[in-house]
C-alpha cells in the first residue's frame, strides 16, 4: 500500500505500509541541480548537517539522544539521480510498542530529521565555523583515502576520463583543491540554494504521516522556494575507444574497468529493459561474464557489469592478475561482442529473470527496499506502481530487446590499474 | 532496573520469536516464521573455520594447508551435475556463502519454491565431489580473491596484527590461505574434511521468513538428514595457550595515502556459551572509544583519525582479540590517547549514563537484526553456534551491570597483551 500527495509545488509526502516491521522510517531527500563551483560545499555540507541541528547542536550530545532512541540510525548522505543530487536525511528507529517506558519515539524520529534539514545549527546565521572546519578536514581525508580502495579508486579514474568536464562529471565527493574556499557563508549559499531550488520528497513508513506532511508545511514556511526541473537524461559522445594504464608500486592485483557509452540520451530504455540487459550480460552469476570470464577462464575473482539510464553509461570492472589485463579486457569484450552478435539463448533470458523476479518479490521485507523502489520511480519521472508491476515489465523483457540494449553501447574507456615495473605508465 | 530488565525482557521476547528443533541426525534447525513477508533465508552453517586445522577423523590425524575452509566453500559449489548457482538460476533464488575464522556458511534468499531451494542447498553440501581438475581451476579464482584482498589495508593491518599477538594459533593466516597453501589440497584431504566438519551434529539449519519449523524440518527429512548420521570419531586438536605476545610491533608499506594502524589486544579465550562474557567483550570498544564517548569526539574533531576509525572484538575458538583500527597521520599519538583513555577507565571506571545508552543501543540492534530475514536467519544460527540462544543474549545484556565493565577493565586490555601495526605509504 502507498499514497503519494502533493504538499506544495515540488514537495511531496509518499506514505508506505510498515505494519510487519519492528522499526519505522522517514526520509527526506532533496533533489537538485549540482553546480562545478559549489561540488565542495555540497560535499561538506552533509558532513556538518550530521553534526546536529539548532535544538542538538553538539554532535555527542545528538549520538547519545539516538542512543537513547534505543539505537535510531540516523543518516545524511549525498547521492545522485542522473546527473541531479539527492541529499538525504532518514531515520530509522524501533517503533513506540517497542519503548521501555513508553515513549514517544516516533514523534522523537521526526523532530531530529526536520531539525537536520530545516532547522540546522547557525552561528550569526551562518554555519558555525568551528564545525566547518573540523568537516572540512574530514573531507580531505575521505579524498584522500579513495587510493587507498584501488577497485573504487579505479572506477573512479575511470568515470573522469570519461565524463570530463561535463555535468556528469561533477564529483560528487567535491575537490581537494576547492576545499580552502570552502566557508562557512558559502556552506549557508549553498544549502540555501538546495532548499529553494530541490525537488522535495519525503517518505514515511510506520510513522503518523499526518504530523510528519504538517511538520513539513510548517517548516516550508520559513523557506523561500522555486523548486526546479530534473535534470534531462544525457549520454557522452562516442570516441574511440581511449586506454589509460596507471602504474603502482607495491600493487597486488592489477583492476580493470570499462566504460562504454550510448552516445544519445535518446529513446532511454525502461529500468527493467537495463536490469535484464546486465543481469545477462555481467548482474548475475548466471551472467557470461560470471560463467566465462570467471568461473571457465579463472582470469578474475570478481567481473561484473553494471548501467545508469540517465546517463547513458554501462560499465566493467575486474580486478586480474598483473600482465593478464589485456586478456581479461578481450575475454569481457568478446562476452559483450558474442551478446551483441548472436543468440542470447532462452534459458540464460530465463535464469536472470526469475532472479530479479524474486528480487522484486523481496523488496516488500525492507523498509530501505521498498523506499528505494518507490522513489526510484519518483527520481525517473514514473508513475507510482508496486513491485508487482515491476514483476509484469520485466516479463515482457525479449532476448531481441536484450540485444538491442547491448548493442546500443560503444566502447569508449579503458583504466587500468598495474603493478609497477609491469609495463604500466603514468595516466 | 529490574522492572526495566524484565520489560526488555518481555518486549523483546515479544519480537524475536523462534522455534527449534534438533533431528535424530544431530542436525539444529531454527525458525523464525515472519508473517507477512514473501522471502524466506535459509542458512545452513557448519563449525568449521579457518582456525580448524589440526583434527583427528577415525583415529587419523590430519594437517590442514591454511585456507583449506574457504577452499571448501568454494567447492561445495559443484556437483557432478553442475553447480549450485545454475540450480537456484531455475528458481531464481539468490545464493552466496562465506568463510570466517570459526564458521562456512552457505545461504539463500527466495521468493517461490523454497522446498526446492532448501534441497539445493541442503543437497549441495550432503553430496560433495572433488577432481584434480575442479580443484586446479578453482586455485585460479581463488588466487585472484587472495591478491584482492592483499591489496586491501583493513586485512593487511588485521591480518599482521594477529601474526603479533599469537604464536601458533592459525588465526595467525589468512582465512583463504596462500596461492602456494591452497596449491597443496587434495580431493582426498577435501572429503576428509567434508566428513569429520560437515557432519549435521556440527551443523544449524536456520531459516526465516514464510516459512515454517515444519517446512524446513521435511526439507531435512527429504535430504536423509532425519536419520542417524554414519558415526565419525573426530577430534579437533586443542589450541596452545597463548601467554606471551610474538611481536610487539610491525611495520610495513604499501600503496596507501596515509598512514594505517592497528591495535590490539591478546585477551583470554571466551568460554563457549558465556552469553554475558561474549557482550561484555562487544561492548568494551564502544565504551572506550565508540561514537557516544568523549574520546571519538576529541580523535574526530581534532582530525587524528578517519571517520571509520573503530574498535571490535574477535572471538573465536582459543582466541580473543579486541582490535583498534584507522586511517592516521599521527598514528602513535592516537595509540597513546587510546591506553591512555583505557587506564583512565580502569582507574575511575565507566560512566554509568554512558554504559546504560551503549546497553540501549545494542537492544535496538538486537530488534533490527530480526527484522530482515537474512539477518534474523543469521542472527539465530550465530547465537546458536555461540552456545545460546536470541533469548539468552538478550537476557545476558539486560543482566550486565557497569560495574561488570569495570571489573572486566582490571584484567582486559592489559598492555603488556599489545601489539601495534602500522602500514606507511610506499615510496
Amino acid at each position: 500500500m502507498f499514497e503519494r500527495k502533493m504538499l506544495a509545488p515540488g514537495v511531496y509526502i509518499t506514505t508506505l505500509d510498515a505494519e510487519k516491521f519492528n522499526r519505522c522510517r522517514i526520509a527526506i531527500h532533496l533533489r537538485y541541480t549540482p553546480l562545478r563551483r559549489t561540488a565542495t560545499d555540497a560535499a561538506v555540507l552533509p558532513l556538518v548537517l550530521e553534526r546536529g541541528y539548532a535544538q542538538c547542536p553538539d554532535m555527542t550530545a545528538l549520538s547519545r539522544k539516538l542512543a537513547r532512541l534505543y539505537g535510531a540510525d540516523l543518516g545524511v548522505d549525498l547521492g545522485t539521480a542522473g546527473t541531479d543530487r539527492v541529499l538525504t536525511v532518514d531515520i530509522c528507529g524501533i517503533k513506540d510498542r517497542f519503548a521501555l517506558a513508553g515513549e514517544d519515539l516516533t514523534r522523537a524520529y521526526a523532530d531530529i530529521a526536520f531539525g537536520i534539514v530545516f532547522d540546522p545549527y547557525l552561528v550569526d546565521g551562518l554555519f558555525d565555523p568551528e564545525a566547518v572546519r573540523i568537516e572540512k578536514e574530514t573531507l580531505d581525508r575521505r579524498l584522500q583515502a579513495e587510493f587507498n580502495n584501488k577497485r573504487l579508486y579505479c572506477v573512479r579514474q575511470a568515470r573522469r576520463r570519461f565524463y570530463g568536464d561535463s555535468p556528469a562529471g561533477i564529483e560528487l565527493g567535491g575537490y581537494r583543491s576547492d576545499l580552502p574556499g570552502v566557508t562557512p557563508a558559502t556552506l549557508k549559499a549553498e544549502y540555501d540554494r538546495i532548499l529553494r531550488t530541490a525537488s522535495i520528497d519525503v517518505m514515511v513508513q510506520g510513522a503518523d504521516a499526518d504530523n510528519v506532511a504538517e511538520r513539513l508545511l510548517q517548516a516550508l514556511q520559513a523557506v523561500p522556494r522555486a523548486p526546479r526541473d530534473f535534470a534531462g537524461a544525457m549520454a557522452m559522445p562516442v570516441t574511440e575507444p581511449r586506454h589509460y594504464c596507471e602504474a603502482i608500486p607495491g600493487l597486488t592485483q592489477a583492476k580493470l574497468c570499462m566504460l562504454f557509452t550510448t552516445g544519445t540520451p535518446e529513446d532511454l530504455p525502461s529500468i527493467n529493459l537495463l536490469r535484464m540487459a546486465m543481469s545477462v550480460f555481467g548482474g548475475s552469476t548466471t551472467s557470461r561474464l560470471f560463467r566465462n570470464v570467471r568461473e571457465k577462464q579463472s582470469l578474475c575473482y570478481y567481473c561484473g557489469a553494471t548501467a545508469l539510464r540517465a546517463t547513458g553509461v554501462m560499465m566493467v570492472d575486474s580486478g586480474v592478475e598483473p600482465g593478464r589485463e589485456e586478456q581479461a579486457e578481450a575475454a569481457i569484450l568478446k562476452e559483450w561482442q558474442d551478446l551483441c552478435r548472436g543468440p542470447v539463448t532462452r534459458e540464460e533470458m530465463e535464469d536472470c529473470r526469475r532472479s530479479l523476479l524474486s528480487g522484486m518479490d523481496a523488496l516488500g521485507d525492507s523498509l530501505a527496499g521498498l523506499e528505494s523502489w518507490y522513489y526510484g520511480q519518483i527520481t525517473r519521472g514514473e508513475a507510482l506502481a508496486p513491485p508487482e508491476y515491476g514483476r509484469v515489465l520485466i516479463n515482457a523483457v525479449t532476448a531481441d530487446q536484450v540485444r538491442e540494449q547491448l548493442n546500443s553501447y560503444h566502447y569508449s574507456v579503458c583504466y587500468t590499474l598495474t603493478r609497477a615495473g609491469e609495463g604500466g605508465e603514468p595516466a | 532496573m529490574n522492572s526495566q530488565s524484565d520489560a526488555l525482557r518481555r518486549k523483546t521476547a515479544e519480537a524475536i520469536r523462534c522455534e527449534s528443533t534438533r533431528l535424530d541426525s544431530g542436525l539444529t534447525v531454527l525458525c523464525r516464521t515472519m508473517p507477512g513477508y514473501s522471502t524466506v533465508h535459509a542458512f545452513y552453517v557448519t563449525r568449521f573455520g579457518s582456525v580448524c586445522r589440526d583434527f583427528t577423523l577415525d583415529g587419523r590425524s590430519y594437517h590442514l594447508p591454511a585456507g583449506t575452509a574457504h577452499f571448501l566453500e568454494h567447492k561445495m559449489f559443484e556437483s557432478e551435475e553442475g553447480d549450485a548457482f545454475s540450480l537456484y538460476a531455475k528458481t531464481g533464488a539468490s545464493s552466496n556463502a562465506f568463510t570466517s575464522f570459526d564458521r562456512t556458511g552457505y545461504y539463500f534468499s527466495a521468493t517461490d519454491r523454497i522446498d526446492r531451494n532448501l534441497d539445493i542447498l541442503l543437497g549441495m553440501v550432503g553430496q560433495p565431489w572433488f577432481t584434480e581438475a575442479t580443484i586446479a581451476k578453482e586455485q585460479g579464482i581463488i588466487g585472484q580473491e587472495i591478491k584482492m584482498y592483499d591489496d586491501s589495508p583493513d586485512w593487511r593491518l588485521l591480518t599482521g596484527l594477529f601474526r603479533c599477538l599469537y604464536r601458533s594459533h592459525p588465526i595467525r593466516d589468512d582465512i583463504a590461505g596462500t596461492v602456494e597453501s591452497i596449491a597443496r589440497l587434495t580431493p582426498e584431504l577435501l572429503y576428509a574434511c567434508t566428513e569429520a566438519f560437515y557432519r549435521p551434529a556440527n551443523m544449524v539449519l536456520s531459516v526465516a521468513g514464510d516459512i515454517t519449523l515444519d517446512q524446513a524440518v521435511a526439507a531435512c527429512r527429504r535430504a536423509g538428514l532425519d536419520r542417524p548420521a554414519a558415526p565419525h570419531a573426530v577430534t579437533p586438536a586443542p589450541f596452545a595457550p597463548e601467554n606471551e605476545t610474538c611481536r610487539r610491533e610491525l611495520q610495513f608499506t604499501m600503496p596507501v595515502n596515509k598512514p594505517c594502524f592497528a591495535l590490539g589486544f591478546r585477551e583470554q579465550p571466551i568460554p563457549y556459551g558465556d552469553a554475558r562474557a561474549d557482550i561484555l567483550a562487544d561492548l568494551l570498544p564502544e565504551l572506550i572509544c565508540g561514537g557516544l564517548t568523549d574520546l571519538y569526539r576529541k580523535l574526530y574533531d581534532e582530525g587524528l583519525v578517519n571517520p571509520e576509525f573503530n574498535g571490535e572484538t574477535i572471538s573465536v575458538d582459543g582466541a580473543c582479540t579486541v582490535v583498534f583500527t584507522g586511517e592516521s597521520a599521527t598514528p602513535r599519538q592516537v595509540v597513546e590517547l587510546l591506553q591512555a583513555e583505557i587506564r583512565r577507565l580502569r582507574r575511575d571506571g565507566v560512566d554509568p549514563e554512558l554504559f546504560t545508552l551503549v546497553k540501549n543501543q545494542m537492544y535496538g540492534e538486537m530488534l533490527a537484526n530480526v527484522e530482515g530475514v537474512d539477518d534474523a536467519a543469521e542472527s539465530l544460527a550465530g547465537a546458536w553456534l555461540s552456545g545460546y540462544t536470541l533469548a539468552e543474549e538478550v537476557q545476558a545484556l539486560a543482566t550486565l551491570t557497569a560495574q561488570d565493565v569495570n571489573d572486566a577493565l582490571q584484567r582486559m586490555l592489559r598492555e603488556e597483551n599489545a601489539a601495534y601495526v602500522e602500514i606507511q605509504p610506499q615510496g
